[in-house]
């Protein structure tokens, strides 16, 4: 039997970003506490609509996307990849739905595993050939499999409350003066809601990329073939081995439309939900070599 | 090609780099091992076309070189033209190590006869399920990958894999952009 390496080091990092940001969100509550009850209306409500949205995600997101649940009958290939997959990954079979775009793209949602849902683009679905296509599936049941959605949401849960917060506090501030004194616990708040807001949002979106090194990795591991996903991942972002002949393109012209495909920036990094490509593809490599070595 | 020649309008070639051509011999191991791919007794080098009357010439001095010192190692040859009118001199030995040491041979004869920017690249064929190539390109000075499937399709998968698989001990080209293919080669 294969022996997969656990990735210590992305566990440990993962780990790291939920802790700060823990510590993040219990110093929020406990100035929004010091700071008076009448805050906690805002994270009532809040609460009230995130629960909301969590519950309703997969259906929410479905209208959103134009996504459409399609039958066995419809999608045969479709479900039997998922249902293969399914078993390997011992996951409930999720709802699967075809989104009528070109752009290829996969995503999957609902509350938990029993509620979960799988989509996939028709573009994807003519960009990729079979075996990729499996490796996006297997990457999204990953993301099924590791609860992403409620660890996201739950995560998300006060930085909303912190945006929130700094984006109606002024009028709010402005309107309900009762006393003087709520003009220095005004400006306290709002500080203090702004920063939980900016730092909290960084370590998000660096949980979320997280998540997906750990999905590219379930993906690997529940296919057996990380290169599968590596090739597709290549063709969802728009770039592919050259068909060209070498013999043709041979010539003194043609230093002039080479472009490098990959490029690296780090600071932008910080930003996005998603690694890299170049990032991906590394450790879906280091992945391989562990297979075989 | 220096920055002056470039504003003068010189053109000259490149000039081939073969010190990394060797790194194939060991890797078959390690290709046999991972991947169960085994070589096909077949290598072949590409030479882009010259003038006619240069190519007769050269054509017969590689034979008869190429005649001369494969008597030892019992290695078959042809010299053909392809499609786009390159040159191919396609060797056939069920021994990996005399494909590598002979390739590289020819690669120094032509280099010293002055044909050293004409070279464009060598390829090795390994089977495994379906053919895979390894192409050296003489202009990159690095190795890649090459599956190809039928109908111009190309086995993207299986590349990454050997891309992952030989990243230590071959010299991969990093930019895939210059992954050229090499449709219908004679071997």
């Amino acid at each position: 039997m294969i022996r997969w390496k656990v990735d210590r080091g992305l566990e440990a990092r993962m780990l790291l970003t939920m802790f700060l940001l823990a510590v993040i969100y219990l110093a929020f509550l406990a100035v929004l506490i010091s700071q008076g009850v009448n805050n906690m209306i805002i994270i009532i409500f809040m609460g009230g609509f995130m629960l909301f949205q969590y519950y309703y995600s997969d259906k929410m997101i479905l209208s959103n996307m134009g996504a459409r649940i399609v039958s066995e009958r419809e999608a045969p290939e479709l479900h039997q990849i998922v249902s293969r997959l399914c078993a390997i990954a011992d996951l409930p079979m999720p709802r699967i739905a075809i989104v009528n775009s070109s752009m290829p793209n996969a995503f999957a949602t609902g509350r938990n595993q029993k509620n979960a849902v799988v989509a996939v683009t028709t573009g994807i679905m003519q960009k990729l050939d079979h075996s990729e296509l499996e490796a996006v599936l297997a990457h999204e049941l990953t993301h099924i499999k590791n609860r992403d959605m409620m660890v996201m949401t739950i995560a998300t849960f006060l930085s909303s409350v912190a945006q929130l917060m700094v984006r109606y506090l002024p009028f709010m501030g402005g309107s309900g003066g009762r006393n003087r004194d709520s003009g220095g616990s005004f400006i306290v708040i709002f500080v203090v809601s702004l920063l939980v807001w900016i730092l909290s949002f960084i370590l998000i979106q660096a949980l979320s990329r997280y998540r997906e090194f750990a999905a590219d990795r379930g993906a690997a591991i529940i296919t057996g073939q990380p290169s599968n996903l590596m090739s597709a991942l290549m063709k969802i972002s728009g770039f592919q081995v050259p068909t060209e002949d070498l013999r043709k393109v041979e010539g003194p012209v043609k230093a002039l439309f080479i472009v490098p495909a990959l490029s690296r920036s780090s600071i932008m990094n910080l930003f996005s939900t998603h690694p890299s490509l170049e990032a991906r593809i590394e450790a879906l490599e280091r992945i391989e070599q562990g297979l075989v070595s | 090609m220096g920055f002056l020649d470039s504003i003068m309008g010189k053109t000259r070639l490149p000039e081939a780099k073969t010190d990394r051509l060797f790194a194939i011999s060991t890797a078959a191991v390690t290709m046999e091992a991972n991947l169960g791919l085994v070589p096909d007794g077949q290598a072949g080098l590409c030479i882009k076309p010259m003038e006619s009357s240069y190519y007769e010439s050269a054509k017969k001095e590689i034979e008869d070189l190429l005649s001369l010192s494969f008597q030892e190692t019992g290695t078959l040859h042809t010299i053909q033209k392809d499609e786009y009118g390159y040159i191919w001199v396609v060797l056939t030995d069920p021994d990996f190590e005399d494909l590598v040491t002979n390739i590289q041979m020819i690669c120094q004869i032509l280099i010293e006869q002055g044909f050293g920017t004409q070279l464009l690249a060598a390829v090795y064929r390994f089977k495994g399920e379906a053919a895979v190539y390894w192409i050296y390109s003489f202009k990159l000075g690095s190795y890649y990958p090459f599956a190809p499937k039928s109908g111009k399709q190309r086995d993207t998968a299986m590349e990454f894999r050997l891309r992952s698989t030989m990243q230590r001990e071959l010299p991969i080209e990093k930019d895939m952009a210059k992954w050229y293919p090499m449709w219908g080669m004679p071997l």
